[in-house]
């Protein structure tokens, strides 16, 4: 019936706009159906007791705008991470209190990854969320002022109160991981919308070859390049586009003459070093130490490897219109030059120990229009409205 | 290469149905599958075991434990290996010395360090695989066994 729908649709494509999409096999039908369906089931974070909550999503969506938070008192989570943008900032890299190295990544879906930061440096959201708000280049915050931003504001003082069972305590030594874990549970909420692909992708599922037939011929063929020569989905795999794993596709790793960024080579040290990884106390999954079912199998049982220098994390590709420019280092600054890096790739760039499969696409003008095309249909039309705060919970409400 | 499904026995162990029930009945019930393991190994493996490889008189079965039994092993998600080891007198003294996988175009494996435990009676876990991209991935096995290493390999293709 697929391949009926697949003939049908290719006629009725064509029809409409004068240009042929391709004919999806009963396999690349299989593949397409697995980038949904979107969005994806909400479940709660078992390391986060607070994912969830109400208290704590309306407190950490006070403090994601909060700039008291940071040394100068003016730098919040927004400021990089912008609702308007997808909650990056539109720089190559990011500015805090100084200038960064990196590309400040969007927030939307953020609960549906298994590593944070392009070098993957951190196994959960709070923990991801904690570290801006602690370094010294980004927020340079300290428990005292996080504290000191918490009592001040009886609002927050009562969200916090509720969500944790006790006041903001600076000499607490839980405050800076409830702050990001509250903080985390309001990212939770942050979802997309559905796409164009998403409908060209349903539509395929229920038969409809009419509402399939919608979906510009334009992304179909850039559709077929992307599961078919450009072997895309090799590493952008399922409803997220990413395998949330880690890749080398060529990117310089120079951030000055003399300084190099290690990527997922770094990520690993800084991970397991840290004392808010999912293996040390502040994980809250009560399945911790089950051999099948932890939410930190992952930690566990990484590998470091050589060829772990210069790979950074397999973006999602939903939302790029709304998040360029793109790459960890924010080098490439339109989706068109990001296809035209696949197609003309340097394989001499590409690390002794990177991807051997990455080859370069040499694609046709036309045929980067087309995954153009494709990947603009995987973004919502427009920005999404920003996130209104989250109701009050009723014992903190008129404060 | 081959296309890899699950059996259709249940990928549960007695454990984690006293998770999932919580009542005596299953504790009891897990605790007299484990006082019997030996005796419940399947040598030489049924289908229900999973997929088997042979080298010699070695008999190696594997099959994957999932959440919500999927029919195939899941691209870039992490899962558990089960496996029995056999040989002509039944259950086999070999020892699962190490589980791994690659994928030989790329030239590279897997992102994790799997770790084995011996469960009793040739039976094996392993635990922290997870095959992360699409296509063509080699599992490999190797197991001791009267001073002698034995590899054994099975190719899978993960969509």
């Amino acid at each position: 019936m697929r391949l009926g729908l697949a003939a049908l649709l290719a006629f009725a494509a064509t029809t409409c706009a004068g240009a042929d999409p391709p004919q999806f096999t009963a396999a690349e039908l299989g593949r397409i159906a697995a980038h949904g369906p979107w969005p994806l089931p909400w479940t709660a974070d078992p390391g986060n007791r607070v994912s969830g909550d109400a208290a704590a999503i309306r407190l950490g969506h006070a403090l994601f705008f909060e700039p008291r938070l940071s040394a100068n008192r003016r730098v919040a989570c927004a400021s990089c991470h912008d609702p308007a943008r997808g909650f990056q900032d539109g720089r190559a890299t990011a500015r805090g209190l100084v200038a960064g190295t990196r590309n400040t990544p969007g927030l939307f879906n953020v609960r549906h990854q298994r590593w944070f930061g392009w070098d993957g440096a951190h196994d959960n959201l709070w923990s991801a969320s904690l570290r801006p708000i602690l370094d010294p280049r980004e927020m340079g915050g300290k428990a005292a002022r996080v504290a000191r931003a918490l009592r001040g504001k009886s609002a927050l003082d009562c969200h916090y109160t509720a969500a944790f069972g006790k006041r903001p305590d600076a000499g607490d030594p839980e405050l800076l991981v409830n702050v990001a874990k509250a903080i985390a549970a309001w990212q939770e909420t942050l979802v997309s919308p559905a796409t164009a692909f998403d409908e060209f992708r349903n539509a395929l599922q229920r038969g409809d070859a009419e509402a399939a037939a919608a979906y510009p011929a334009a992304a179909q063929r850039g559709l077929g390049l992307f599961l078919g020569r450009g072997q895309c989905t090799t590493c952008h795999a399922g409803p997220l586009f990413s395998n949330g794993e880690f890749g080398d596709i060529g990117m310089p790793f120079f951030i000055a003459p003399d300084a190099v960024d290690p990527g997922r080579q770094g990520g690993i040290k800084r991970l397991l070093a840290s004392p808010y990884n999912l293996l040390g106390a502040h994980n809250d999954d009560r399945m911790r130490d089950d051999p099948t079912r932890s939410n930190a199998t992952g930690t566990k049982f990484l590998r470091a490897e050589h060829r772990n220098f210069g790979e950074f994390k397999v973006p999602t590709l939903r939302n790029l219109t709304l998040t360029a420019p793109y790459m960890h280092n924010g080098s490439i600054v339109t989706l068109r030059e990001v296809v035209k890096h696949y197609s003309e790739l340097d394989e001499d760039r590409l690390h002794a120990d990177g991807e051997r499969i990455l080859k370069p696409l040499h694609l046709a003008e036309a045929e980067i229009d087309d995954l153009v095309a494709f990947l603009e249909s995987l973004s919502p039309d427009a920005a999404p409205p920003a996130p209104i705060a989250p109701p009050a919970v009723p014992t903190c409400r008129e404060r | 290469m081959k296309s890899w499904r699950l059996p259709a026995r249940e990928a549960e162990s007695p454990a984690d149905r006293v998770r999932r029930d919580g009542c005596w009945r299953c504790v009891l019930a897990a605790s007299i599958l484990g006082l019997t393991a030996a005796a419940n190994a399947a040598c030489p493996p049924a289908a229900a075991d999973g997929t088997v490889l042979k080298s010699g008189d070695l008999v190696l079965a594997y099959r994957p434990l999932l959440k919500g039994k999927p029919d195939r092993i899941p691209m870039a998600q992490h899962f558990a290996l089960e496996v029995q080891l056999c040989d002509q007198g039944g259950i086999s003294a070999a020892r699962l010395h190490k589980a791994d996988a690659t994928m030989p175009e790329h030239r590279h494996g897997i992102n994790y360090r799997p770790a084995i435990t011996a469960l009793g009676g040739g039976r094996f876990r392993v635990e922290g695989m997870m095959l992360h991209m699409a296509g063509h991935w080699r599992l490999s096995f190797e197991v001791q066994a009267g001073g002698q290493t034995i590899p054994l390999a099975h190719d899978v293709q993960i969509d």
